[in-house]
């Protein structure tokens, strides 16, 4: 019984294979044959099944089978029924040749910067690498499509190492003192001790303002820092306390329009130990007693700024041009001492009589602007709590011996090297710290024994192949989310076995997310995915942009991603919401852009729901719609790769080496439809780019800012100068001539659109969702793994799809499938 | 679709033989030949650049315009490139021809042309190669290692690492952290032979790097620790720092007289220098817009001024430090120090209006050559092969090999 019904599933299986492989060959080889092969493609490379060779071609008739775009719609006669049939058989084969794919390791590869110094401060037991930039000096690291975890930038070469010895030697020598104590001072410091810096890029030389007595010093110019003239760098590495009496002045004075400062942001001062920053928010009007207590490293410079993006709106963004600000203050609000000043102006023995009123040199002593206002300050140390430090007890005890060196480094090297030292591995190097004990005293010996822990391969090399494979997983874990070493919390549980299941992985991933643990996750990770760190690589033209410029808009616009994505985890939203939310997270700089009201006017984030369907979620943010932009116009091709690339995971092919690409003539008075004619006239373009194209031109409504517009304003055409043309601040004619945005196109499989509201919705077809889902896996292990998945891994990849839609694509249930994946595990 | 690395090493099977081991028959000579390149990250405007005659005597195009006092002792090469695809990122090929993905099929993966030279110098000079530019780099010169060799990008360091002179007191403490660095690496060496011998099948590639690493930054440390005896030749650039106001032609001014006293002192005899794409040009005559935004300028005349200065600045920044090495006297021989080095301007870019990275805007000056003025390379209409040319210059510099990466033979420029 059982034998023969076995018999009949075979051979009914056979017989429906047979038929939907009929189904290929009847839709697909009219245009896909040894003659005509439509977009490179010929139905018999696919052979009877999928082959090392071929599989790309498989997992591609799939895609564009299941997504309606092969066949096209306007030549296809293939009804619902047979597609989904024809999907089916394609998946069924697809999967069938991914059985017993081995999973693959990851590469080995450098820590990358901010993992470095992430590390040696975890290895050391800091707070942070220290403040005396150890890591200025570090190479920088290069990204990959975004990523800077990605194997194939994070090469090594003798000029790392180098670079890397050195700033671990900084970082340890400030760490770790020998020899006595060293006596603490007192600084007082009065205003007239408060000096005003131009740290200048060109020469590094500081220009120096002398002051006489002053009762109290003001932050004018933001380009501007400050330091104490008694105290320029820190004499010697220990505590320090620094105490600050100021206040904030004049917030509300001046209309922010003027200022590019907004009345709800409280006035802030900056003050910086190299790499760390401490922000305080300073009362109006009310003096107020600032006291920190810092670990300062010898030689850190200690400085002072008043963060502001605003303070630029006039001219070319130069401070002195705002002094104007002042002058038309006093016209309006203080007719007595506006009227004593022009007198003084027209003075004709007065240097500037010539200029007119509104001059901002006439105003220099006259400015009100929000600013922060020091009286005096005072700075005790270097302090300790004990000597030697109870940080540097806490590494290598209270009189460490060289003696046991072994002991002391163990667990050093443990915490360095990410897994249990193994025997006779400290050998040599306790043999150096001996070595060097002859001429130096012990502590100094021992120090070059954690010089060399934190220069070894074991340290800055990733994912090598030596270690257990527990241990890798912990590793991974712990740069994934923490981009640092894991802890002995994390380490222990995970070679217990505590993290075998996705349960397990699920519950601790929860716990990350409610603290904040996994920031370096939060913030790196979206950044590499939607490539934001190029925001700028073309930004808008600043003559026609100058608000972006001035306000540094660019920088609002990464943070509204990093708050949508971090909303996104907090609440475990699914992924789908990204591309279908109607709500985003502004402030008032992005308001402004965005065209939209009833926003508070400061420069915090907070959620705000859309109502016009146009925005909402990632395709309605600035981040996108400028990074995709040219700096005077738009591209739909640029906007539809990248909604191909990072919303989608389809990879379309660059065009070949001979096609000659016409420079875009912005002067012409021409749609983007007009000027992209030959892709869809052309056979050889259409090809590629009917499929390319309808994801771009949605966005057509959306300016080089991101800015909503109705039509385009074409500049008077003006012919080139054959002979070369002389620079100058010509400005663009402007004309009248107004071109309306055509925002629609047609998809392969026959989705139309109108607009970006009707685009929007075709993006959350089932088809689209599932790419969308399955494009946010493969970024997560490219980012986890230095290196994109395959075609091979593609059934991995859709289990973890089935993982994640089984809860509803929610984000922190699918980032725990992609941990808990072989593609992860690697086992 | 990706490349895959063991199809494409099976394919080039014939170029994988080793190199040709480099002549070594300088031993002895007096006359050394330098190699300067200066390139820039998106090409250079083509109407603006390229000459509209061919042969030598022909006016020089508007960028160019700096140059007309060598015109006679120039080659301008049309339709020369990489055969790269459109688009950002190939630029990186500029001196090998090879992207750094591509790099493992080839013996000495994407080695920029000037590090090739670099380490033909070897241990002659104090410095093999130096490698300048403002703000960041532009990723063109690579290392044997596949790595990049990143410039240094403020002056002030530049400087420092050139002619600063050590007391003796520092001297002496530079030495001793040099051999503690010394027993560092070498303990770090011993680990490593260890964790190799666990690593069975995975990857070696970036275990090697790491290999590599130690060891050339060992013999770099015992090389300066010969060195460390001989002072560095003073020289002084305040007169281009000290101003109330630095601007980029002060930095760049600064950066080339140091290039060409380095030249002059024997300090190196290669050298490459960066016109990076985040640089702000704005104190350059007219200029508003940011280099990359004046690239893509619509064909709007104003935009388009803008990036033919910023292109003309970088030519002039060149014809400036032409003119300096063709004022010096090549001690020991004849002509001038322009005359013993070549002198290289191009980009791995075509012109990034159109993204195109084909006919690559490419300059040779000095060298001793007998230059050709504007030289159209396309032989029935395809383009010559640019490491033809890299393969002349490599010759000229006296490393006697028979090809390099893509090269196809060489370009026909001969010397005096």
């Amino acid at each position: 019984m059982h034998k023969w019904c076995f018999i009949l599933t075979v051979v009914l299986s056979i017989t429906r294979l047979f038929g939907d492989e009929t189904l290929l060959q009847t839709h697909c080889s009219d245009c896909h044959n040894d003659e005509k092969s439509k977009g490179k493609f010929n139905v018999a490379t696919l052979g009877s099944g999928p082959t090392s060779e071929n599989y790309d071609r498989w997992l591609d008739s799939l895609d564009l089978v299941t997504s309606g775009e092969m066949p096209p719609e306007d030549d296809s006669k293939l009804s619902d029924s047979e597609r989904s049939k024809l999907a089916k058989y394609l998946d069924k084969k697809v999967r069938s040749f991914a059985v017993g794919s081995t999973p693959k390791q990851a590469p080995p590869r450098r820590l990358n910067n901010r993992e470095f110094a992430n590390s040696v401060r975890d290895v050391l037991l800091l707070e942070d690498i220290g403040t005396n930039l150890p890591t200025a000096n570090l190479i920088g690291d290069s990204l990959m499509h975004g990523f800077d975890t990605h194997a194939e930038t994070l090469g090594f070469s003798r000029f790392h190492l180098e670079q890397h010895l050195e700033a671990v030697r900084k970082i340890v020598n400030a760490t770790i003192l020998s020899g006595e104590q060293p006596a603490a001072n007192h600084y007082p410091i009065e205003a007239r001790d408060i000096i005003q810096t131009n740290l200048q890029q060109s020469n590094q030389k500081r220009k120096t303002t002398p002051r006489r007595r002053v009762p109290h010093f003001d932050f004018l110019d933001p380009k501007l820092h400050a330091y104490f003239a008694n105290f320029e760098t820190a004499p010697a590495t220990g505590y320090y306390k620094i105490k600050i009496r100021a206040t904030g002045k004049d917030r509300f004075l001046y209309s922010s329009d003027d200022t590019g400062v907004y009345h709800g942001d409280p006035i802030q001062l900056e003050i910086r130990l190299g790499d760390r920053e401490r922000i305080i928010d300073l009362p109006d009007e009310e003096e107020t007693v600032i006291e920190l207590k810092e670990w300062v490293a010898e030689g850190s410079r200690l400085e002072l700024h008043h963060p502001t993006d605003g303070l630029r709106m006039r001219s070319n963004g130069n401070f002195k041009f705002q002094y104007a600000i002042a002058g038309e203050y006093l016209r309006k609000n203080d007719q007595e001492t506006y009227q004593e000043r022009l007198k003084q102006i027209r003075n004709p023995n007065y240097r500037n009589s010539n200029r007119g009123p509104n001059a901002w040199m006439h105003w220099t002593g006259f400015w009100q602007g929000p600013r922060p206002r020091l009286y005096e300050a005072e700075i005790e140390g270097p302090l300790f709590d004990s000597w030697p430090p109870k940080r540097q007890v806490a590494l290598i005890g209270k009189d460490p011996k060289v003696e046991d060196a072994k002991a002391i480094l163990t667990p050093i090297a443990e915490r360095a090297w990410r897994r249990p030292v193994r025997d006779g591995e400290l050998d040599d190097i306790v043999d150096l710290v001996e070595r060097r004990a002859s001429t130096t005293n012990d502590i100094e010996a021992l120090k070059e024994g954690i010089v060399s822990i934190l220069v070894s391969p074991a340290f800055i090399l990733l994912n090598t192949e030596d270690v257990e494979t527990r241990d890798r997983f912990a590793s991974k874990l712990s740069y994934f989310l923490h981009s640092t070493l894991p802890d002995e919390e994390l380490r222990k549980p995970v070679n217990k076995g505590e993290f075998n299941s996705l349960s397990q992985v699920t519950a601790w991933l929860g716990k990350q997310f409610e603290t904040d643990a996994a920031d370096e996750f939060l913030t790196a990770f979206p950044k590499a995915w939607l490539e934001l760190d190029d925001i700028n690589f073309m930004s808008p033209d600043p003559e026609e942009y100058p608000f972006y410029h001035k306000k540094n808009v660019s920088d609002d616009m990464i943070d509204e991603v990093l708050a949508f994505f971090r909303n996104a985890v907090q609440e475990n939203l699914p992924i789908p919401e990204f591309l279908s939310a109607d709500y985003s997270f502004i402030n008032a700089d992005l308001a402004t852009i965005y065209g939209v009201e009833n926003v508070p006017e400061d420069s915090k984030f907070r959620k705000y729901t859309f109502s016009d369907e146009r925005r909402g979620g990632l395709t309605g943010m600035g981040a996108f719609l400028t990074s995709t932009a040219d700096s005077l116009s738009t591209s739909p091709i640029h906007r539809a790769i990248y909604v191909m690339e990072n919303f989608l995971g389809i990879h379309p092919t660059p065009p070949p080496p001979d096609v000659v690409i016409t420079e875009p003539d912005v002067r012409q008075a021409k749609t983007i439809k007009e000027i992209l004619d030959a892709h869809t006239t052309d056979a050889s373009c259409a090809s590629c780019h009917k499929a390319i194209d309808p994801w771009g031109y949605a966005f057509e409504n959306f300016g080089p800012t991101g800015a909503w517009r109705d039509s385009y304003t074409a500049p008077s055409p003006m012919p080139l100068n054959e002979d070369g043309v002389k620079p100058g601040k010509k400005k663009l004619k402007k004309t009248s001539l107004k071109i309306p945005v055509d925002a629609s196109a047609e998809f392969r499989n026959g989705n139309e659109y109108n607009d970006i509201t009707e685009y929007r919705k075709l993006l959350l077809t089932a088809a689209n969702r599932d790419r969308f889902v399955r494009c946010f896996i493969t970024k997560l292990l490219t980012y986890a793994n230095g290196v994109e998945p395959d075609d091979t891994d593609f059934v991995a990849i859709d289990n973890i799809l089935s993982r994640s839609a089984e809860k509803e694509y929610r984000i922190v249930d699918t980032i725990a499938a992609v941990i808990n994946s072989p593609l992860f595990r690697e086992e | 679709m990706k490349i895959d690395r063991r199809k494409l090493l099976k394919g080039l099977g014939g170029t994988l033989a080793l190199p040709f081991l480099e002549s070594s028959c300088l031993a002895g000579e007096t006359t050394p030949t330098r190699f300067l390149v200066a390139g820039n990250p998106f090409g250079m405007h083509p109407d603006y650049f390229f000459p509209k005659d061919f042969g030598t005597d022909v006016p020089l195009s508007p960028t160019l315009k700096s140059l007309d006092w060598l015109k006679d002792r120039l080659t301008i090469l049309s339709h020369t490139d990489h055969n790269m695809v459109s688009g950002h990122g190939r630029e990186v090929s500029f001196l090998s021809g090879v992207l750094p993905e591509d790099a493992l099929a080839f013996p000495e993966k994407n080695m920029s042309v000037d590090q090739v030279m670099a380490r033909h110098v070897g241990v002659k000079v104090r410095y093999p190669v130096i490698g300048a530019g403002l703000d960041s780099g532009i990723r063109m010169s690579w290392t044997s290692n596949g790595v990049e060799d990143a410039p240094f990008t403020d002056p002030q360091a530049l400087f420092d690492h050139l002619f600063l002179n050590l007391t003796a007191e520092e001297k002496a403490a530079r030495r001793n952290l040099i051999e503690q660095n010394g027993s560092v690496l070498d303990t770090v060496g011993k680990q490593f032979s260890g964790m190799k011998s666990v690593v069975s099948h995975s990857d070696m590639e970036r275990l090697d790097q790491f290999q590599t690493s130690v060891r050339e930054l060992e013999k770099n440390f015992s090389n300066r620790l010969n060195w460390i005896k001989t002072d560095k030749p003073t020289f002084d650039i305040s007169n281009h720092l000290n101003q109330s106001e630095v601007t980029i032609e002060n930095r760049y001014h600064a950066i080339f007289d140091m290039i060409a006293y380095a030249f002059e002192t024997d300090l190196t005899r290669v050298a490459n220098v960066a016109f990076p794409r985040d640089l702000s040009y704005t104190d350059v005559g007219g200029v508003t817009r940011s280099y990359h935004g004046c690239t893509h300028n619509g064909k709007m005349e104003n935009v388009t001024a803008e990036l033919v200065a910023i292109e003309t600045f970088q030519i002039e920044q060149l014809s400036r430090f032409l003119k300096r090495l063709d004022s010096i006297k090549e001690p020991n021989a004849d002509g001038s120090m322009l005359d013993h080095t070549i002198v290289l301007f191009g980009s791995g870019m075509g012109y990034g209006g159109t993204h195109s990275n084909r006919n690559l805007p490419i300059l040779v000056a000095g060298g001793g050559f007998k230059h050709l003025g504007h030289v159209d390379t396309a032989v029935n209409g395809a383009s010559m092969p640019l490491c033809n040319l890299y393969l002349t210059l490599l010759q000229r510099f006296g490393v006697g090999r028979d090809a390099f990466n893509t090269s196809t033979g060489t370009f026909d420029l001969s010397h005096a």
